[in-house]
């Protein structure tokens, strides 16, 4: 817990004053039309946050390190003399390797796309790798994949840099070392251990998975039942979806999985869950989602929310309640029982009005409607969300159910049991840490330790490893065959991209070993599976080139409701604790993540923290508490206590807490140990996402890392929000905001001629973002973006081209969140430009603002000159380029950049640099679409498009001309290339009876 | 007081800021020489290589440029011969040639041949062959005559003023696309009206400078 000491210099609470919610709520009294803001601090104008607008890098990151100015004086003169005689030096000689046989079809320099699979929480998940010259350097979704339809999320873009994580084990390790540890050894053991299972019928042995949808891995393990009958398959996700079967069987009688149709549905309830980020389907169902969100392209779909935490399901919401799990219970129950759902109990709730209002809606569109239970809540809540969609009769149209994708074995705490029994002596555990993330009361570390012989498979040699007999090295997805099935069955194959970095071995191979086929490689084991049933080798390697294998999805089961509610399954928390929901983080999800430097430095959405998790308090909460941000607290849940940073945040119930799983990790790596704190010691196997929890505040202080006030361009008109009928009333509201288009001033520059060519320009949709970061980690990947740390972060000095700002609207208690994704926009009259010096930031004639990095010597003019805080300036040698494992990971086609040198966005001038040039080759002009940035490719509801706005035809064209079309900070007549459509949002009018915009505005 | 300089002094210090600024002058002169001297810019400098692979004796015995550098036309890199392109011939014949004993070692290890690379662009610079070709620039306008190299050498400094120059008057340089892999052609003596329909035939936008975008080259 090396970062929980108290930080030295500046403990927040000397730094900024702290807030008073009676101040902040004056800020807000008197004000009329809409207001955004982007944190407490400026909710309540503090002095402090003027300060900060008024620098153009906030806070610390223009402060010395620390040094004497005589000292740096001497360095600066010696380096001086030094450095002029250092660039004497040759060009460095270099060598040129071809191949000894050039594999076919491959052209030295250029890019192949490859399908393969990765799996989330066991399920399939299409992609398309791209590789140069056999690496991989990036993955983005396979268009043919239901689950992606093309896009993304920024967890599954980050897989990739896991792959050359330097840290991943690299070969097999025996505990005490007695043994030499090679996987020969290793085999050997195993085999005697299997041996002397197999008199017993396996009887001690048990393995220990992730829920499985493979079938090659439930082929083989069907054979290692037949060779050991008696042995036991256990299987544990830490993102417990327990609740949800035990809800499907209370109401049909079986398990079934869901699938939601949300691009059918007119009006979506969600019950705290969070599917736009969550779960097998997210990214389908975010797609699907912003598919309805277009006021222009017809009817909007509804987003009701009921929450425990401040989601980006909430965000996205059109009504949003921040309740506890046990209101949001009554409120379902409400729902139900207005809906003609028979409910025992009480079905009051303070919040009468919203259900009453919501079952209304849902009403007039039965059979039109989705209901959603989050998969951690308890199964009560999730079988009244299914008895009020087949009330409706949603099912079957908007929800399909069917048999379960993911196949599961006997439970943690069954393994627990049989442990302490003794009757558990050789285990095998794939792809798990549970010594980390196991709930507390089970105290798997402890009970690991009396299993005899334990042996891990992972990426990673983790906490879990240590207490094991072995720890054998895992392959990581883009190195081995395998084979997963999508959310609705689609079955499709994993494709390796490359071979094993080091001597590891897939799971598949590993449990080939155990049903006693040891040796037999992946693919023959995949082929196995599959050549036969497709029908020979063509179909194989159609099913490989696509991506996935044709009519596979699984057919819906007709279910009849026999269900009678049991009354509430949750209880409410006394008043005197904390009600903490205990939940996937949105970067490293339950830790798998956590040595992955860029999901570290990814800002969270909404809080917009990086390198840390944080209890999450509502301004009221801390208030009560005596709390604020920076506060180190001690959270006492009765069965284990840890300690936490308190962060205020903007949405969360009150009398409740939030905790993010995934950090605290003692053995992930150099980038994730000591990062934030362990969660498992609140979770119990019965409870793993809520607690009740004593809080205690230590008197110590800590330093966040948080992005919400960096590169802030407040008070201006940049976000424009509207709703429905406000777009009914007056198509061109958006023009109400004013900062239209400037004046044209003279200027001494020559004007730029962009009559000619392709003009690129591109158009956000700000309805559609639900700011998933995606796109943030998709340049990050493309663009060679480097992770610069929490310190550098706290400075203001992340290296991201592309951000998601996050502004509030309204009150703090129940504020509305709106995403803003922000980068270059390509200004037609660049301010930067005009101050560089050396010409280092210059005009292209196809409209782009070009950043020639080996001109650049690092004055900043650009970035002090530029409206919109878009660039960036790497401060120190920031892009690692000593590691051999992470250069494998850069895109070729774009520079690496050094220190001292100036960078941003540039519309992936390289993508556009490839399309003319082979446009040219074949005598032809770029077609629309052909150009695709890479934040447009990963964006799940395809909020980003881009082309040639010189092109009447084009798509962005079309855009362009819509009057929900606008460009940020306009009135400095910059003439920006990257504008926005203005957010619409369609609440329901018998909840919202008076639209903020109706109420006069300022500008204009 | 008696005068602390004699009059002579004027001389001398006349002379020394003379010779100063003269030696500033010609210190300057000097070191833009040697920058464009054949030593910094090692044109014109043969560079060994493992096997003495004489293009030279290759292209009199009418191997065109695309046999070995495949990818010219298709990609940006002109490719490097994989050894079995060596083997297709040198199995048959000068099989047992000691000079060709590194190639058959390639072959029997499968390690690869490591050539020293002669035409080296930093690496912010980014070059594409096929596009040059396509748009009517010859093999010889970069790499001068290869075909009568017995190791190879370069020809030009490649620095960016020689890139700019046909970037900026592209009809100086183009020739017909049947004639880029024509390692004898000589430009007509009215090129600049032929390179100028050339450049239209070819479909070369030379609006607004485009050719002098910065992204064209570096990213």
């Amino acid at each position: 817990m090396s970062s929980l000491t108290p930080s030295t210099q500046n403990t927040p609470a000397s730094v900024r004053e702290q807030l008073s919610l009676v101040e902040a709520r004056q800020q807000l009294e008197g004000q009329t039309g809409r207001r955004f803001w982007r944190s407490l601090d400026e909710l309540s104008r503090k002095e402090s946050f003027g300060d900060l607008l008024q620098q153009e890098f906030p806070r610390f990151s223009a402060e010395w390190d620390p040094m004497h100015r005589r000292t740096f004086l001497r360095l600066m003169g010696a380096s001086l003399a030094l450095g002029g005689l250092t660039a004497c030096t040759r060009q460095p000689r270099e060598k040129i390797i071809p191949y000894v046989k050039q594999p076919e079809n491959m052209i030295p320099g250029k890019a192949q796309f490859y399908a393969t699979t990765a799996t989330i929480c066991g399920y399939g998940f299409g992609l398309l790798a791209t590789s140069h010259m056999g690496r991989p350097t990036k993955v983005d979704g396979n268009e043919l994949h239901p689950a992606s339809l093309g896009g993304t999320d920024a967890a599954l873009l980050a897989s990739i840099l896991t792959m050359y994580d330097p840290d991943r084990s690299q070969s097999p390790r025996r505990k005490g070392g007695a043994t030499a540890a090679t996987w020969e050894t290793f085999d050997a053991e195993l085999q005697a251990q299997l041996e002397q299972q197999t008199a017993a019928k396996g009887a001690g042995l048990r393995i220990l998975s992730g829920p499985v949808s493979s079938p090659t891995f439930l082929a083989l393990m069907k054979e290692v039942t037949t060779r050991f009958p008696s042995a036991v398959w256990h299987t544990y996700e830490p993102v417990s979806r327990s609740g949800w079967y035990e809800a499907t069987v209370a109401a049909f009688g079986q398990k079934l999985d869901p699938v939601y149709n949300l691009a059918d549905a007119d009006v979506i309830v969600s019950f705290d869950a969070d599917f736009l980020s969550l779960g097998p389907a997210h990214v389908r169902m975010a797609r699907d989602f912003g598919s309805r969100r277009s006021v222009e392209a017809g009817s909007m779909n509804r987003l009701y929310v009921a929450e425990s935490q401040m989601s980006t399901t909430g965000a996205a919401a059109d009504h949003r309640l921040a309740l506890t799990p046990d209101a949001i219970e009554s409120v379902a129950r409400a729902v139900a029982h207005a809906l003609g759902v028979a409910v025992t109990g009480s079905h009051d709730t303070p919040h009468a009005a919203w259900a009453e209002a919501l079952a209304a809606d849902l009403k007039a569109h039965a059979g039109r409607s989705v209901v959603l239970a989050g998969e951690h809540r308890s199964p009560a809540l999730q079988a009244l969300a299914l008895a009020i969609n087949a009330q409706l009769g949603n099912l079957g149209k908007t929800v399909t159910l069917i048999k379960p994708i993911t196949a599961t074995g006997a439970s943690l705490a069954d393994l627990a049991q049989a442990i302490d029994a003794g009757s558990v002596q050789a285990l095998l555990m794939f792809d798990v840490n549970p010594a980390y993330d196991a709930p507390a009361d089970l105290a798997l570390a402890e009970r690991l330790a009396k299993v005899p012989f334990t042996i891990q498979h992972g990426l990673f040699d983790d906490e879990t490893g240590a207490l094991s007999t072995w720890h054998v090295p895992a392959s990581h997805y883009l190195e081995y065959w395998g084979d997963a099935r999508a959310f609705d069955g689609t079955t499709s194959l994993v494709q390796p991209l490359i071979e094993p970095l080091y001597k590891t071995r897939s799971e598949l191979e590993l449990l080939a070993a155990v049903a006693g086929r040891p040796g037999t490689s992946g693919y023959d084991l995949v082929r196995a599976t599959w050549l036969d049933t497709l029908g020979g080798d063509l179909a194989f390697k159609r099913a490989l080139h696509d991506g996935l294998l044709a009519d596979t999805t699984e057919a819906a089961v007709s279910v009849s409701l026999a269900w009678k509610d049991a009354g509430p399954g949750e209880t409410p928390t006394t008043p005197d604790q904390l009600d903490l929901a205990i939940l996937p983080d949105y970067a490293v999800a339950d830790g798998r993540l956590a040595n992955n430097g860029w999901m570290q430095e990814m800002p969270r959405p909404i809080t917009t923290l990086t390198w840390d998790n944080a209890l999450l308090i509502s301004e009221e909460t801390g208030g009560r508490l005596g709390l604020a941000t920076g506060d180190l607290v001690e959270l006492d849940s009765g069965n284990g206590k840890v300690t936490a940073p308190v962060l205020v945040a903007v949405g969360i119930p009150v009398g409740a807490g939030v905790v993010h799983m995934g950090y605290g990790r003692t053995a992930a790596g150099r980038v994730g140990n000591g990062v934030g704190f362990a969660v498992s010691p609140l979770q119990t196997a019965a409870s793993p996402h809520r607690a009740s929890v004593r809080v205690r505040k230590t008197g110590d202080g800590f330093e966040f890392a948080l992005t919400q006030e960096s590169h802030t361009i407040a008070g201006r008109n940049h976000l424009r929000v509207g709703t429905v009928s406000d777009f009914k009333a007056d198509k061109k509201f958006v023009m109400k905001f004013g900062e239209f288009g400037g004046k044209e001033t003279p200027s001494i520059f020559p004007p730029h001629d962009y009559s000619q060519g392709p003009q690129w320009g591109m158009v956000i949709d700000l309805s559609a973002c639900i700011g998933c970061n995606a796109c943030m980690i998709a340049c990050q990947a493309e663009n060679n973006i480097p992770v610069v740390g929490k310190d550098q972060v706290r400075r203001g000095r992340e290296m991201h081209w592309i951000r998601v700002d996050r502004y509030y609207e309204g009150r703090a208690a129940d504020a509305a969140v709106h995403h803003q994704p922000m980068t270059c926009v390509q200004c037609e009259n660049a301010p930067c430009e005009a101050v560089c010096p050396v010409a280092a930031t210059v005009h292209s004639t196809d409209g782009i603002n070009q950043m020639v990095y080996n001109r650049c010597v690092g004055t900043r003019y650009c970035s002090n000159n530029c409206p919109y805080k878009v660039r960036r300036f790497n401060f120190y040698k920031f892009a690692d380029h000593e590691t051999p494992s992470l250069k494998l990971q850069r895109n070729p086609n774009v520079t690496v950049r050094a220190r001292g040198v100036m960078e941003k966005c540039t519309f992936c001038i390289q993508r556009i640099s490839e399309a003319r040039i082979k446009a040219r080759r074949e005598d032809r002009a770029i077609a629309d679409g052909e150009v695709v940035t890479a934040c447009q490719q990963a964006c799940p509801t395809r909020a980003i498009v881009f082309g040639d706005i010189r092109d009447p035809m084009s798509e962005v064209s079309k855009r362009k001309e819509s009057p929900l079309n606008y460009g940020v900070l306009a009135v400095l007549n910059t003439r920006p290339r990257l504008t926005y459509h203005a957010r619409i949002r369609n609440p329901n009018t018998s909840l919202e009876t008076s639209s903020p915009m109706e109420s006069s505005h300022h500008g204009a | 007081m008696a005068q602390v300089f004699h009059p002579a002094a004027n001389i001398i210090a006349r002379l020394s800021i003379v010779v100063g600024l003269g030696g500033l002058v010609g210190t300057l002169v000097l070191f833009d020489a040697l920058q464009k001297s054949d030593y910094v810019t090692e044109v014109n400098m043969p560079r060994e290589q493992i096997v003495p692979f004489s293009h030279k004796h290759h292209a009199a015995l009418g191997l065109d440029c695309r046999y070995c550098h495949t990818s010219v036309e298709d990609g940006a890199f002109a490719g490097i011969p994989p050894t079995k392109t060596c083997m297709n011939c040198h199995s048959l014949i000068w099989n047992e040639a000691p000079i060709l004993e590194p190639v058959r070692e390639s072959w029997r290890t499968g390690t690869s041949l490591e050539w020293n690379r002669v035409h080296d662009l930093p690496e912010f610079v980014y070059f594409d062959h096929s596009v040059h070709l396509n748009a009517g620039i010859g093999c010889t306008d970069c790499h001068g005559r290869v075909d009568e190299m017995p190791l190879v050498w370069k020809e030009k400094t490649l620095y960016m003023t020689f890139c700019l120059e046909c970037h900026r008057q592209p009809e100086k340089f183009v020739r017909p696309r049947d004639q880029v892999f024509n390692m004898a052609y000589e430009k007509p003596a009215n090129q600049l009206e032929v390179g100028a329909e050339l450049v239209r035939v070819h479909n070369i936008n030379t609006s607004n400078h485009r050719l002098l975008d910065c992204y064209k080259c570096h990213r």
